[in-house]
């Protein structure tokens, strides 16, 4: 038995009554027995399938059951049954009127997304007074800036420091041939603008710090990571979940992409999935492994969908999902992705409250801070390409070893070295001669020096790393070596 | 039709105006008859969203049975809810809908540039997929 309070509005349904008292044991019973006497009552509170509609809480006295016992919660003769709705709303557009109205021009571009009801006026000045930061420029921020300027992101802040390579070209479609050399910056920035001259583009200049991320973040409302290295992919993830931002992230290697949503209102973050960078040197970058140039269009336009989503708040983001793609299997799949309780940014118990050293943290030297004293010193395991052509000329007595794939000595190779890839160094020691005088190289120098320490512990006696590798060779040597 | 009392209605127009440029939110006393619903008090609420609250409003349920209960004790009805809009029409936005419940009206004053510019109340559906306009009167 209990007093059940009836909201003026639904006294229509019980006869006026503003209190109904009935039998029951618990919420649900005396709920039931509400739901019976009055059957058009019922609708009002319950969905078609039995289920109390998402608006309405049910108190207890001062006790909502959503914290007690739900449904089985008991009621005594005195409680009080209350039938509250929750109320929330807003306009949703935040910023004022005049800034994101759409002028005359504004509303024919964007003609194809007002007319899509999730989209609409309401939705294009979302993405009007939006904010987005794309940190890199390059293969996956090709995509992402031309079609997040298309669609009409009010703001775009782009972090880049890097210039325009012809190695770009093959997939970062935002830099044209002519652009080789200049800043990737100024590139994107005039494509974004030739494509969209409605939006405000924010160029960032800078390699992204620990010294500069929160500063460069903070103003912007969603981070695209289109890194390719882990001390900036973890640096990045760091300040989103310090910041509360949530970081879109996506990756490419060779034919194989991922992409996923982190830090997003309370999901799991990269630390979450990868609480460890890898050793260095285990994953090759795509200068190191290469990748098929249409990759980045397939999994920036992902990231660009996914942002483009939040900022609409519309669709279920890509959130606790990391989506797998396989271009050679043409296969997406999906992994769930969990919040880990012991994760030492977003977890229970924090242990990284502000940025840290990624670059020490990651176990690989930071390009920005090179330590001087390393630089300068000659290793004496190291050999100029300059001395190796010198010793070629002279007709000295050595070996010339390349440890590369055989599909990068097709590209180009010294005609005398010997092919041996990295790979298969160990097993092959016996085609070599632990007295002679041998020299190793590799691209530009990483593999060779791994080869280098195979061949010294396997107790070779003259063993020499070509400094810079065969792209030093084109450089120094011999210039009609094409560089890859 | 709605008709929102002078007192009640200046009472409404303040609360929006101090709270720009934020939204506020609050409750509606007064009486129903049939479908006429008269609005005599308004009951200032906390504005309980967590985050930027330019854009949102959020009613805790527990101020709300507060406001029943005032209404009961006075002999009044609660006939509905009010919130703002600052620097943005008064209609009923996405938010507002996936946020509303059918029982009550929804007045919305517009703010602009901190002063009240128009208003209008809304009647959601029950599946909160729609709201239909009330003749509003002040």
């Amino acid at each position: 038995m209990a007093k059940i309070l009836i909201p003026t509005p639904l006294r229509q349904y019980t006869g006026k009554q503003d209190s109904v008292t009935l039998p029951g044991s618990t919420v649900g019973e005396v709920l039931t027995a509400l739901t019976t006497q009055h059957a058009d009552l019922r609708k009002q509170i319950y969905t078609d399938e039995g289920k109390l509609r998402s608006f309405v809480n049910v108190y207890v006295n001062d006790e909502d059951i959503r914290y007690l016992s739900k449904d089985a919660t008991p009621v005594k003769e005195n409680d009080t049954i209350s039938i509250v709705p929750s109320i929330a709303g807003g306009s949703t557009v935040a910023a004022p009127p005049e800034q994101n109205m759409l002028s005359k021009d504004e509303i024919l571009r964007y003609s194809r997304h007002l007319i899509i009801p999730e989209v609409g006026m309401e939705g294009q000045q979302k993405l009007k007074a939006a904010k987005v930061l794309l940190v890199g420029a390059g293969g996956l921020g090709a995509p992402l800036g031309l079609y997040l300027a298309a669609a009409g992101v009010g703001r775009l802040g782009i972090v880049d420091f890097d210039v325009v390579d012809f190695t770009n070209l093959q997939r970062q479609v935002i830099h044209h041939t002519q652009d080789v050399g200049r800043k990737k910056l100024d590139s994107a920035a005039e494509k974004m603008l030739a494509i969209n001259p409605h939006v405000q583009i924010v160029r960032h200049e800078v390699a992204l710090s620990s010294d500069n991320a929160l500063d460069i973040l903070k103003d912007y409302d969603i981070i695209i990571d289109g890194t390719d290295n882990f001390p900036t992919r973890y640096l990045v993830n760091d300040a989103c979940v310090l910041l509360g931002k949530p970081n879109v992230y996506g990756s490419i290697f060779r034919f194989e992409g991922q992409a996923t949503v982190f830090a997003y209102e309370g999901g799991p973050c990269y630390r979450c999935l990868y609480p460890e960078p890898p050793p260095p040197g285990l994953v090759p970058s795509c200068a190191e492994g290469g990748v098929l140039g249409i990759l980045p269009g397939t999994i920036g336009l992902i990231q660009a969908t996914e942002a483009v989503k939040l900022i609409l708040g519309i669709g279920e983001p890509l959130v606790g999902r990391l989506l797998l793609y396989d271009a050679l299997g043409m296969r997406f799949r999906e992994l769930k992705l969990r919040k880990n309780p012991e994760c030492p940014v977003c977890g229970e118990n924090r242990t990284i409250t502000k940025l840290i050293d990624y670059h020490q943290f990651c176990g690989v030297p930071n390009p920005q801070k090179p330590a001087p004293a390393q630089e300068t010193k000659v290793d004496e395991g190291e050999i100029d390409p300059v001395e190796v052509k010198a010793k070629m000329d002279r007709g000295d007595n050595f070996v010339l070893i390349d440890v590369r794939e055989p599909h990068e000595y097709q590209i180009c190779n010294i005609p005398t070295a010997k092919l041996i890839p990295l790979g298969e160094v160990p097993r092959r020691l016996n085609e070599l001669d632990k007295n002679a005088d041998i020299v190793i190289h590799c691209k530009s120098g990483v593999r060779s020096a791994r080869a280098c320490g195979i061949l010294k512990q396997a107790g070779f006696q003259h063993v020499r790393n070509m400094r810079g590798g065969i792209l030093a060779w084109s450089d120094t040597v011999d210039r009609s070596v094409p560089k890859y | 039709m709605i008709r929102i009392e002078p007192e009640a209605w200046e009472a409404m127009v303040s609360h929006a105006r101090q709270t720009y440029p934020n939204e506020c939110c609050g409750a509606m006393l007064g009486s129903i008859d049939d479908s006429q619903k008269s609005v005599q008090v308004a009951l200032r609420l906390q504005n309980a969203y967590e985050g930027a609250q330019a854009a949102r409003y959020e009613l805790r349920p527990q101020d709300l049975l507060a406001a029943d209960k005032a209404a009961r004790e006075h002999n009044m009805d609660l006939v509905g809810i009010y919130h703002s809009h600052p620097d943005c029409d008064a209609y009923f936005s996405k938010t507002d809908l996936q946020n509303s419940c059918p029982w009550y009206s929804f007045v919305v004053l517009s703010i602009q540039k901190g002063e009240f510019h128009h208003a209008n109340s809304w009647l959601p559906n029950a599946d909160q997929t729609d709201a239909a306009k009330e003749e509003l009167t002040y």
